[in-house]
Protein backbone atom coordinates (compact mmCIF):
# COMPACT_ATOMS: atom_id res chain seq x y z
CA UNK A 1 0.00 0.00 0.00
CA UNK A 2 1.30 3.30 -0.94
CA UNK A 3 -0.62 5.46 1.56
CA UNK A 4 2.35 6.98 3.94
CA UNK A 5 1.80 5.73 7.89
CA UNK A 6 1.18 9.08 9.04
CA UNK A 7 -1.95 9.78 6.94
CA UNK A 8 -3.08 6.00 7.72
CA UNK A 9 -2.85 6.55 11.45
CA UNK A 10 -4.72 9.98 10.78
CA UNK A 11 -7.70 8.47 8.76
CA UNK A 12 -7.69 5.11 11.44
CA UNK A 13 -7.62 7.58 14.64
CA UNK A 14 -10.17 9.21 12.97
CA UNK A 15 -12.39 6.75 12.23
CA UNK A 16 -11.57 5.55 15.87
CA UNK A 17 -13.38 8.71 17.62
CA UNK A 18 -16.21 8.45 15.42
CA UNK A 19 -17.16 5.10 16.27
CA UNK A 20 -16.05 5.40 20.00
CA UNK A 21 -18.55 8.64 20.02
CA UNK A 22 -21.49 6.50 17.90
CA UNK A 23 -21.59 8.69 15.09
CA UNK A 24 -23.47 5.84 12.52
CA UNK A 25 -22.86 8.20 9.61
CA UNK A 26 -19.20 10.55 9.26
CA UNK A 27 -17.55 11.21 6.03
CA UNK A 28 -14.15 10.50 5.10
CA UNK A 29 -13.20 12.60 2.38
CA UNK A 30 -14.54 15.52 1.24
CA UNK A 31 -15.40 15.98 -2.87
CA UNK A 32 -14.62 19.93 -2.73
CA UNK A 33 -15.46 21.13 -6.21
CA UNK A 34 -13.62 24.53 -6.76
CA UNK A 35 -15.42 25.35 -10.30
CA UNK A 36 -16.74 23.40 -13.07
CA UNK A 37 -14.74 25.30 -16.04
CA UNK A 38 -11.96 22.68 -17.55
CA UNK A 39 -9.39 22.90 -20.07
CA UNK A 40 -10.45 19.66 -21.45
CA UNK A 41 -14.04 18.82 -23.57
CA UNK A 42 -13.76 15.25 -22.56
CA UNK A 43 -16.74 13.53 -24.32
CA UNK A 44 -19.75 12.50 -21.86
CA UNK A 45 -18.29 14.27 -18.71
CA UNK A 46 -21.28 15.91 -16.49
CA UNK A 47 -18.96 18.50 -15.12
CA UNK A 48 -18.21 20.52 -17.86
CA UNK A 49 -21.94 20.69 -19.48
CA UNK A 50 -23.12 23.45 -17.73
CA UNK A 51 -24.06 27.10 -19.19
CA UNK A 52 -21.20 29.44 -19.30
CA UNK A 53 -22.74 31.47 -16.77
CA UNK A 54 -22.51 28.54 -14.36
CA UNK A 55 -19.16 27.92 -15.49
CA UNK A 56 -17.39 30.89 -15.03
CA UNK A 57 -18.12 30.16 -11.07
CA UNK A 58 -16.39 29.43 -8.84
CA UNK A 59 -15.66 28.65 -4.34
CA UNK A 60 -13.94 31.07 -2.33
CA UNK A 61 -11.17 29.87 -0.38
CA UNK A 62 -13.11 31.49 2.34
CA UNK A 63 -16.01 28.96 0.96
CA UNK A 64 -13.64 25.87 0.74
CA UNK A 65 -12.46 26.34 4.38
CA UNK A 66 -15.82 26.41 5.88
CA UNK A 67 -17.18 23.55 3.60
CA UNK A 68 -13.90 21.66 4.76
CA UNK A 69 -14.32 22.58 8.71
CA UNK A 70 -18.43 21.80 8.34
CA UNK A 71 -17.75 18.62 7.54
CA UNK A 72 -14.54 17.84 9.62
CA UNK A 73 -13.07 15.47 7.16
CA UNK A 74 -9.50 14.33 7.15
CA UNK A 75 -9.35 14.44 3.38
CA UNK A 76 -10.29 16.66 1.30
CA UNK A 77 -10.06 15.72 -3.04
CA UNK A 78 -10.28 18.62 -5.18
CA UNK A 79 -11.71 17.65 -8.64
CA UNK A 80 -13.38 19.89 -10.89
CA UNK A 81 -13.52 21.17 -13.55
CA UNK A 82 -10.08 21.69 -13.94
CA UNK A 83 -8.77 23.16 -10.36
CA UNK A 84 -5.33 24.48 -11.37
CA UNK A 85 -7.46 26.64 -13.65
CA UNK A 86 -8.77 28.49 -10.32
CA UNK A 87 -7.24 31.79 -9.74
CA UNK A 88 -7.04 31.05 -6.05
CA UNK A 89 -5.94 27.66 -6.19
CA UNK A 90 -2.81 28.10 -4.19
CA UNK A 91 -4.64 29.83 -1.32
CA UNK A 92 -7.17 27.14 -1.33
CA UNK A 93 -4.43 24.30 -0.88
CA UNK A 94 -2.13 26.64 1.30
CA UNK A 95 -5.46 26.87 3.75
CA UNK A 96 -6.14 23.41 3.85
CA UNK A 97 -2.32 22.10 4.34
CA UNK A 98 -2.99 24.74 7.29
CA UNK A 99 -5.35 22.80 8.68
CA UNK A 100 -3.36 19.88 8.23
CA UNK A 101 -6.16 18.03 6.00
CA UNK A 102 -4.46 15.63 2.89
CA UNK A 103 -5.26 16.92 -0.22
CA UNK A 104 -5.79 15.33 -3.44
CA UNK A 105 -5.40 17.89 -5.56
CA UNK A 106 -7.15 16.05 -9.09
CA UNK A 107 -5.57 17.39 -12.33
CA UNK A 108 -5.45 16.82 -16.32
CA UNK A 109 -2.04 18.67 -15.63
CA UNK A 110 -2.29 20.20 -18.91
CA UNK A 111 -1.27 23.17 -17.02
CA UNK A 112 0.93 21.09 -13.58
CA UNK A 113 4.51 21.95 -15.37
CA UNK A 114 3.95 25.42 -15.48
CA UNK A 115 2.07 25.91 -12.06
CA UNK A 116 4.50 23.77 -10.06
CA UNK A 117 6.78 27.00 -8.83
CA UNK A 118 3.44 28.16 -6.96
CA UNK A 119 3.14 25.14 -5.08
CA UNK A 120 5.39 23.74 -1.82
CA UNK A 121 5.75 20.36 -1.40
CA UNK A 122 4.18 18.67 1.77
CA UNK A 123 3.32 15.36 3.05
CA UNK A 124 -0.59 16.83 3.03
CA UNK A 125 -0.69 18.03 -0.66
CA UNK A 126 -0.88 14.81 -3.47
CA UNK A 127 -0.96 15.83 -6.84
CA UNK A 128 -3.26 13.17 -8.25
CA UNK A 129 -2.88 13.42 -11.91
CA UNK A 130 -6.08 11.93 -14.38
CA UNK A 131 -4.15 9.62 -16.47
CA UNK A 132 -6.63 7.05 -18.19
CA UNK A 133 -4.34 4.42 -19.94
CA UNK A 134 -1.45 4.17 -22.38
CA UNK A 135 -0.89 7.22 -24.30
CA UNK A 136 -3.44 6.96 -27.10
CA UNK A 137 -6.01 5.34 -24.59
CA UNK A 138 -5.86 8.61 -22.66
CA UNK A 139 -5.84 10.61 -25.43
CA UNK A 140 -8.36 9.00 -26.48
CA UNK A 141 -10.61 9.58 -23.43
CA UNK A 142 -9.64 13.22 -22.97
CA UNK A 143 -10.14 14.05 -26.60
CA UNK A 144 -7.29 15.80 -26.75
CA UNK A 145 -3.92 14.24 -28.98
CA UNK A 146 -1.28 15.24 -26.48
CA UNK A 147 -2.64 15.54 -23.20
CA UNK A 148 -0.89 12.45 -22.69
CA UNK A 149 2.49 13.70 -23.00
CA UNK A 150 1.47 16.98 -21.34
CA UNK A 151 0.26 15.22 -18.35
CA UNK A 152 3.52 13.13 -17.66
CA UNK A 153 5.62 15.96 -18.27
CA UNK A 154 4.02 17.96 -15.34
CA UNK A 155 4.14 14.20 -13.08
CA UNK A 156 8.11 14.01 -13.99
CA UNK A 157 8.25 17.38 -12.90
CA UNK A 158 6.84 17.19 -9.81
CA UNK A 159 8.17 14.05 -8.82
CA UNK A 160 11.71 15.79 -9.39
CA UNK A 161 10.87 18.93 -6.92
CA UNK A 162 9.64 16.45 -4.64
CA UNK A 163 5.92 16.71 -4.49
CA UNK A 164 3.75 13.58 -3.79
CA UNK A 165 2.12 12.73 -6.95
CA UNK A 166 -0.50 9.64 -7.94
CA UNK A 167 -2.28 8.85 -11.08
CA UNK A 168 -5.85 8.41 -11.49
CA UNK A 169 -7.29 6.37 -13.69
CA UNK A 170 -11.20 5.59 -14.93
CA UNK A 171 -12.44 2.84 -16.93
CA UNK A 172 -15.21 2.35 -19.25
CA UNK A 173 -16.85 -0.47 -21.41
CA UNK A 174 -14.11 -1.67 -23.39
CA UNK A 175 -10.96 -1.03 -21.68
CA UNK A 176 -8.59 -3.52 -22.64
CA UNK A 177 -7.18 -5.07 -19.27
CA UNK A 178 -3.67 -5.66 -20.73
CA UNK A 179 -2.82 -2.32 -22.06
CA UNK A 180 -4.05 -1.24 -17.99
CA UNK A 181 -1.47 -3.25 -16.95
CA UNK A 182 1.34 -2.14 -19.31
CA UNK A 183 -0.26 1.39 -18.44
CA UNK A 184 0.79 0.33 -14.55
CA UNK A 185 4.26 -0.63 -15.50
CA UNK A 186 4.70 2.79 -17.33
CA UNK A 187 3.74 5.18 -14.34
CA UNK A 188 5.33 3.24 -11.78
CA UNK A 189 8.54 3.88 -13.89
CA UNK A 190 7.45 7.62 -13.96
CA UNK A 191 8.28 7.65 -9.75
CA UNK A 192 4.65 8.26 -8.71
CA UNK A 193 3.46 6.79 -5.12
CA UNK A 194 0.91 4.90 -6.06
CA UNK A 195 -1.66 4.16 -8.54
CA UNK A 196 -6.07 5.69 -7.87
CA UNK A 197 -8.31 3.49 -10.09
CA UNK A 198 -11.53 3.17 -10.71
CA UNK A 199 -14.47 1.90 -12.42
CA UNK A 200 -16.65 4.30 -14.33
CA UNK A 201 -20.17 5.73 -13.96
CA UNK A 202 -22.50 7.64 -15.58
CA UNK A 203 -23.45 10.82 -14.97
CA UNK A 204 -27.05 11.34 -14.68
CA UNK A 205 -27.35 14.95 -15.67
CA UNK A 206 -25.00 14.04 -18.63
CA UNK A 207 -27.68 11.93 -20.34
CA UNK A 208 -26.38 11.36 -23.81
CA UNK A 209 -24.74 7.95 -23.14
CA UNK A 210 -25.25 4.97 -24.74
CA UNK A 211 -24.33 2.03 -22.05
CA UNK A 212 -21.66 1.52 -19.28
CA UNK A 213 -20.06 -1.52 -17.30
CA UNK A 214 -22.38 -3.48 -15.38
CA UNK A 215 -21.46 -5.16 -11.95
CA UNK A 216 -20.18 -8.37 -13.80
CA UNK A 217 -18.34 -6.97 -16.64
CA UNK A 218 -16.59 -4.75 -13.96
CA UNK A 219 -15.35 -7.54 -11.96
CA UNK A 220 -14.53 -9.68 -14.70
CA UNK A 221 -12.36 -6.52 -15.81
CA UNK A 222 -10.81 -5.58 -12.31
CA UNK A 223 -9.88 -9.40 -11.76
CA UNK A 224 -8.44 -9.68 -14.94
CA UNK A 225 -5.96 -6.21 -14.15
CA UNK A 226 -5.11 -7.09 -10.62
CA UNK A 227 -4.69 -10.41 -10.57
CA UNK A 228 -1.29 -11.74 -10.58
CA UNK A 229 -0.09 -8.49 -9.52
CA UNK A 230 3.25 -6.87 -9.72
CA UNK A 231 4.87 -6.26 -6.64
CA UNK A 232 6.50 -3.11 -8.00
CA UNK A 233 2.66 -1.57 -8.70
CA UNK A 234 1.57 0.66 -5.59
CA UNK A 235 -1.61 1.47 -5.18
CA UNK A 236 -2.82 4.27 -3.51
CA UNK A 237 -5.70 3.14 -2.38
CA UNK A 238 -7.26 0.60 0.47
CA UNK A 239 -6.75 -2.89 -0.89
CA UNK A 240 -10.12 -4.09 0.64
CA UNK A 241 -11.24 -2.06 -2.21
CA UNK A 242 -9.52 -3.15 -4.82
CA UNK A 243 -10.74 -6.40 -3.60
CA UNK A 244 -14.03 -5.41 -3.94
CA UNK A 245 -13.46 -4.46 -7.58
CA UNK A 246 -11.89 -8.23 -8.08
CA UNK A 247 -15.18 -9.27 -6.97
CA UNK A 248 -13.67 -11.08 -3.66
CA UNK A 249 -15.90 -8.87 -1.26
CA UNK A 250 -19.11 -7.12 -0.70
CA UNK A 251 -19.77 -4.13 0.19
CA UNK A 252 -22.68 -1.65 0.32
CA UNK A 253 -22.03 1.89 -0.77
CA UNK A 254 -21.49 4.36 2.13
CA UNK A 255 -22.76 7.77 0.26
CA UNK A 256 -22.13 9.98 2.57
CA UNK A 257 -18.42 8.78 2.76
CA UNK A 258 -17.21 11.12 0.47
CA UNK A 259 -19.24 14.17 0.32
CA UNK A 260 -19.42 16.76 -3.05
CA UNK A 261 -19.35 20.30 -1.99
CA UNK A 262 -19.81 23.08 -5.03
CA UNK A 263 -21.07 26.50 -6.37
CA UNK A 264 -24.38 24.85 -5.85
CA UNK A 265 -24.46 23.53 -1.93
CA UNK A 266 -23.85 19.88 -0.87
CA UNK A 267 -24.85 17.73 -3.00
CA UNK A 268 -27.17 14.60 -2.24
CA UNK A 269 -26.71 11.92 -1.91
CA UNK A 270 -23.17 11.89 -2.99
CA UNK A 271 -20.49 12.88 -6.12
CA UNK A 272 -22.10 11.05 -8.80
CA UNK A 273 -25.92 11.39 -8.20
CA UNK A 274 -27.20 14.92 -8.69
CA UNK A 275 -30.52 14.43 -7.03
CA UNK A 276 -30.64 18.10 -4.97
CA UNK A 277 -28.34 20.07 -2.88
CA UNK A 278 -28.59 21.87 0.84
CA UNK A 279 -27.10 24.82 2.41
CA UNK A 280 -25.55 22.70 5.37
CA UNK A 281 -23.90 19.39 5.36
CA UNK A 282 -26.38 18.31 8.20
CA UNK A 283 -28.48 19.39 6.29
CA UNK A 284 -27.57 16.72 3.77
CA UNK A 285 -27.20 14.38 6.56
CA UNK A 286 -30.53 14.54 8.29
CA UNK A 287 -32.70 15.16 4.51
CA UNK A 288 -31.28 12.73 2.59
CA UNK A 289 -33.55 9.33 2.07
CA UNK A 290 -30.06 7.49 2.27
CA UNK A 291 -32.06 4.25 2.37
CA UNK A 292 -33.01 5.10 -1.45
CA UNK A 293 -29.32 4.59 -2.87
CA UNK A 294 -26.77 1.67 -3.01
CA UNK A 295 -27.93 -1.42 -4.66
CA UNK A 296 -29.36 -2.94 -1.99
CA UNK A 297 -32.23 -0.22 -2.15
CA UNK A 298 -33.11 -1.54 -5.84
CA UNK A 299 -32.76 2.12 -6.86
CA UNK A 300 -32.10 1.61 -10.85
CA UNK A 301 -29.31 4.60 -10.42
CA UNK A 302 -27.33 2.58 -8.41
CA UNK A 303 -27.64 -0.71 -10.23
CA UNK A 304 -24.13 -0.61 -12.20
CA UNK A 305 -21.98 1.69 -9.41
CA UNK A 306 -18.86 0.11 -7.97
CA UNK A 307 -17.17 3.74 -7.85
CA UNK A 308 -14.81 4.63 -5.10
CA UNK A 309 -16.46 7.93 -3.96
CA UNK A 310 -19.33 5.25 -2.60
CA UNK A 311 -17.57 2.12 -1.69
CA UNK A 312 -14.05 3.00 -0.79
CA UNK A 313 -15.11 4.68 2.42
CA UNK A 314 -17.06 1.15 2.69
CA UNK A 315 -13.60 -0.39 2.84
CA UNK A 316 -11.46 2.34 4.85
CA UNK A 317 -14.12 1.87 7.25
CA UNK A 318 -14.39 -1.67 7.52
CA UNK A 319 -10.32 -1.88 7.57
CA UNK A 320 -9.86 0.17 10.43
CA UNK A 321 -12.86 -0.31 11.77
CA UNK A 322 -12.49 -3.46 13.87
CA UNK A 323 -9.74 -5.67 14.59
CA UNK A 324 -10.90 -8.29 12.15
CA UNK A 325 -11.02 -5.86 9.59
CA UNK A 326 -7.44 -4.65 10.01
CA UNK A 327 -6.63 -8.35 9.74
CA UNK A 328 -8.05 -8.44 6.46
CA UNK A 329 -6.19 -5.09 5.18
CA UNK A 330 -2.84 -5.72 6.47
CA UNK A 331 -3.71 -9.49 4.55
CA UNK A 332 -4.44 -8.08 1.20
CA UNK A 333 -1.39 -5.58 1.70
CA UNK A 334 1.19 -7.97 2.46
CA UNK A 335 -0.33 -10.74 -0.04
CA UNK A 336 -1.49 -9.20 -2.55
CA UNK A 337 -0.08 -11.07 -5.88
CA UNK A 338 -3.36 -12.71 -6.41
CA UNK A 339 -2.11 -15.51 -8.46
CA UNK A 340 -5.41 -16.50 -11.07
CA UNK A 341 -5.05 -18.47 -13.61
CA UNK A 342 -8.32 -18.01 -14.53
CA UNK A 343 -7.53 -14.39 -14.79
CA UNK A 344 -4.65 -14.52 -17.39
CA UNK A 345 -7.12 -16.69 -19.60
CA UNK A 346 -9.16 -13.59 -19.50
CA UNK A 347 -6.15 -11.53 -20.10
CA UNK A 348 -5.82 -13.75 -23.01
CA UNK A 349 -8.86 -13.96 -24.23
CA UNK A 350 -9.55 -10.21 -23.93
CA UNK A 351 -10.96 -8.46 -27.43
CA UNK A 352 -8.47 -5.22 -27.74
CA UNK A 353 -10.37 -1.82 -27.44
CA UNK A 354 -8.70 -1.25 -30.89
CA UNK A 355 -10.83 -4.39 -32.27
CA UNK A 356 -13.57 -3.03 -30.66
CA UNK A 357 -13.75 0.08 -31.90
CA UNK A 358 -12.07 -0.89 -35.41
CA UNK A 359 -15.33 0.25 -37.05
CA UNK A 360 -15.10 3.55 -35.76
CA UNK A 361 -11.62 4.37 -35.55
CA UNK A 362 -7.91 2.69 -36.47
CA UNK A 363 -5.21 3.12 -33.41
CA UNK A 364 -2.21 1.34 -35.06
CA UNK A 365 0.56 2.45 -31.99
CA UNK A 366 -2.00 0.73 -29.18
CA UNK A 367 0.33 -1.64 -27.07
CA UNK A 368 -0.62 -5.27 -28.30
CA UNK A 369 -2.03 -7.93 -25.74
CA UNK A 370 0.74 -9.36 -24.50
CA UNK A 371 0.93 -13.07 -24.90
CA UNK A 372 0.57 -15.77 -21.70
CA UNK A 373 4.40 -16.38 -21.88
CA UNK A 374 4.88 -12.88 -20.64
CA UNK A 375 2.39 -12.32 -18.54
CA UNK A 376 3.51 -16.53 -16.44
CA UNK A 377 6.61 -14.17 -15.86
CA UNK A 378 4.30 -11.44 -14.02
CA UNK A 379 3.52 -13.95 -12.11
CA UNK A 380 7.19 -15.21 -10.37
CA UNK B 1 -36.68 15.83 -0.53
CA UNK B 2 -35.66 13.86 -3.35
CA UNK B 3 -38.16 12.46 -5.76
CA UNK B 4 -39.81 8.90 -5.34
CA UNK B 5 -37.76 6.46 -6.67
CA UNK B 6 -39.17 3.45 -9.04
CA UNK B 7 -37.18 0.21 -7.56
CA UNK B 8 -36.90 -2.33 -9.77
CA UNK B 9 -36.05 -5.80 -8.84
CA UNK B 10 -32.84 -7.00 -10.47
CA UNK B 11 -29.47 -8.99 -9.36
CA UNK B 12 -27.16 -5.98 -10.39
CA UNK B 13 -24.54 -8.34 -9.91
CA UNK B 14 -25.52 -9.92 -13.10
CA UNK B 15 -25.05 -6.98 -15.05
CA UNK B 16 -22.84 -6.83 -17.80
CA UNK B 17 -23.67 -3.62 -19.43
CA UNK B 18 -26.11 -0.93 -17.97
CA UNK B 19 -27.90 1.24 -20.51
CA UNK B 20 -27.33 5.49 -19.77
CA UNK B 21 -30.60 7.94 -19.37
CA UNK B 22 -31.98 7.93 -22.43
CA UNK B 23 -31.65 11.24 -24.21
CA UNK B 24 -34.88 13.23 -24.54
CA UNK B 25 -34.61 16.23 -26.68
CA UNK B 26 -35.76 19.65 -24.68
CA UNK B 27 -34.34 22.58 -26.60
CA UNK B 28 -36.96 25.11 -27.19
CA UNK B 29 -39.69 23.00 -25.77
CA UNK B 30 -42.62 25.18 -23.96
CA UNK B 31 -44.32 22.63 -21.71
CA UNK B 32 -48.33 23.23 -21.36
CA UNK B 33 -48.71 24.19 -17.42
CA UNK B 34 -52.90 23.04 -17.18
CA UNK B 35 -52.45 21.79 -14.41
CA UNK B 36 -50.46 21.12 -10.62
CA UNK B 37 -48.80 17.77 -12.01
CA UNK B 38 -47.84 19.39 -15.55
CA UNK B 39 -45.65 22.46 -13.69
CA UNK B 40 -43.94 19.77 -11.29
CA UNK B 41 -42.83 17.37 -13.81
CA UNK B 42 -41.75 20.54 -16.31
CA UNK B 43 -39.71 21.61 -13.11
CA UNK B 44 -38.03 18.30 -12.75
CA UNK B 45 -37.27 18.50 -15.87
CA UNK B 46 -35.88 22.17 -16.07
CA UNK B 47 -33.73 20.31 -13.12
CA UNK B 48 -32.23 18.07 -15.29
CA UNK B 49 -31.77 20.17 -18.09
CA UNK B 50 -28.07 20.65 -19.34
CA UNK B 51 -28.72 24.86 -20.35
CA UNK B 52 -30.77 27.62 -19.00
CA UNK B 53 -34.63 28.00 -19.23
CA UNK B 54 -36.59 31.45 -18.76
CA UNK B 55 -39.05 31.03 -16.18
CA UNK B 56 -41.56 33.63 -15.96
CA UNK B 57 -43.23 34.63 -12.80
CA UNK B 58 -47.13 35.13 -11.96
CA UNK B 59 -45.94 38.95 -11.31
CA UNK B 60 -44.84 39.36 -15.31
CA UNK B 61 -40.93 38.65 -14.08
CA UNK B 62 -39.10 37.08 -16.76
CA UNK B 63 -35.54 35.10 -15.48
CA UNK B 64 -33.11 33.29 -18.01
CA UNK B 65 -31.71 30.67 -15.42
CA UNK B 66 -30.09 27.68 -14.69
CA UNK B 67 -32.56 25.77 -12.11
CA UNK B 68 -29.83 23.77 -10.09
CA UNK B 69 -31.84 22.43 -7.23
CA UNK B 70 -35.65 21.94 -6.32
CA UNK B 71 -37.62 20.91 -3.23
CA UNK B 72 -41.22 19.17 -3.60
CA UNK B 73 -43.66 20.09 -0.77
CA UNK B 74 -46.95 18.76 -0.70
CA UNK B 75 -48.69 21.87 -1.99
CA UNK B 76 -47.24 24.35 -4.36
CA UNK B 77 -46.72 26.91 -2.15
CA UNK B 78 -44.57 24.59 -0.42
CA UNK B 79 -42.43 23.06 -3.03
CA UNK B 80 -39.47 25.68 -4.54
CA UNK B 81 -37.46 26.05 -7.29
CA UNK B 82 -33.10 27.52 -6.56
CA UNK B 83 -31.43 29.14 -9.74
CA UNK B 84 -28.87 30.80 -10.66
CA UNK B 85 -29.99 34.01 -13.26
CA UNK B 86 -27.53 33.94 -16.11
CA UNK B 87 -27.06 38.23 -15.18
CA UNK B 88 -26.52 37.66 -11.39
CA UNK B 89 -23.78 35.77 -9.15
CA UNK B 90 -26.34 35.08 -6.32
CA UNK B 91 -28.84 31.98 -5.58
CA UNK B 92 -32.38 32.51 -5.47
CA UNK B 93 -35.59 30.91 -4.90
CA UNK B 94 -38.67 30.77 -6.11
CA UNK B 95 -41.91 28.96 -4.83
CA UNK B 96 -43.64 26.70 -7.57
CA UNK B 97 -47.09 28.97 -6.51
CA UNK B 98 -45.26 31.86 -8.42
CA UNK B 99 -43.93 30.52 -11.80
CA UNK B 100 -46.41 31.05 -14.77
CA UNK B 101 -44.34 29.42 -17.63
CA UNK B 102 -41.09 28.15 -18.30
CA UNK B 103 -39.37 27.46 -21.67
CA UNK B 104 -36.18 25.65 -22.23
CA UNK B 105 -34.69 28.46 -23.96
CA UNK B 106 -30.87 27.79 -23.75
CA UNK B 107 -28.61 25.11 -25.26
CA UNK B 108 -28.76 22.16 -24.54
CA UNK B 109 -24.68 21.97 -23.76
CA UNK B 110 -24.91 17.88 -23.21
CA UNK B 111 -27.02 17.12 -26.79
CA UNK B 112 -24.53 15.38 -28.79
CA UNK B 113 -21.59 14.92 -26.58
CA UNK B 114 -21.37 11.28 -26.07
CA UNK B 115 -18.30 9.00 -26.65
CA UNK B 116 -19.28 7.35 -29.48
CA UNK B 117 -19.84 11.00 -31.57
CA UNK B 118 -16.30 11.89 -30.29
CA UNK B 119 -15.16 8.50 -32.30
CA UNK B 120 -16.49 9.19 -35.17
CA UNK B 121 -15.31 12.78 -35.03
CA UNK B 122 -11.64 11.58 -34.72
CA UNK B 123 -11.98 8.98 -37.61
CA UNK B 124 -13.21 11.57 -39.73
CA UNK B 125 -10.28 13.95 -38.61
CA UNK B 126 -8.20 11.50 -38.60
CA UNK B 127 -9.27 10.55 -42.12
CA UNK B 128 -8.32 13.95 -43.37
CA UNK B 129 -4.76 14.09 -42.28
CA UNK B 130 -5.15 16.58 -38.98
CA UNK B 131 -3.04 16.56 -36.26
CA UNK B 132 -3.42 17.30 -32.93
CA UNK B 133 -7.10 16.06 -32.99
CA UNK B 134 -9.33 17.30 -29.95
CA UNK B 135 -12.68 18.49 -28.64
CA UNK B 136 -12.06 22.20 -27.18
CA UNK B 137 -13.79 23.84 -24.12
CA UNK B 138 -16.77 26.02 -26.08
CA UNK B 139 -15.90 29.89 -24.92
CA UNK B 140 -17.23 30.95 -22.05
CA UNK B 141 -17.99 34.96 -23.61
Amino acid sequence: MAVPISQMWTVATYILKKRMSGEKKFPLVLMLEPLFKCNLACAGCGKVQYPPHILKKQLSPQECFAAVEECGVPMVSLPGGEPLLHPQIVEIVNGLVARKKYIYLCTNALLLKERLHEFTPSKYLTFSVHLDGQREHHDMSVCREGGYDLAVEGIKEAVARGFRVTTNATFFDGTDPNSVRSFFDEVMSMGVEGIVLSPGYSYEKAPDQQHFLGRAKTRRLFRAILSNRKKSWKFNMSPLFLEFLMGKRNYECTAWGSPAYNIFGWQKPCYLLQDGYTDTFQELLDTTDWDNYGTASGNPKCANCMVSCGYEPTAVTAGFGSLSGFFAMAKAAIFNTYEDKGALDLLNNHTTFAAQHDHFVKIDSISPAPQIGKLEETRA
Amino acid sequence: MSQPVQHVPLNVDELEVVDGRAYENLEGWVPELASEEDLRTAIEKAFDYRGDITLTFKNGERVEAYVFNRHTGKGLADSYAQYFASNSPDKRKVSYAEIARIEFTGKDRAAGKHWEAWLQKYAEKKAAGEKNIALHPEALD
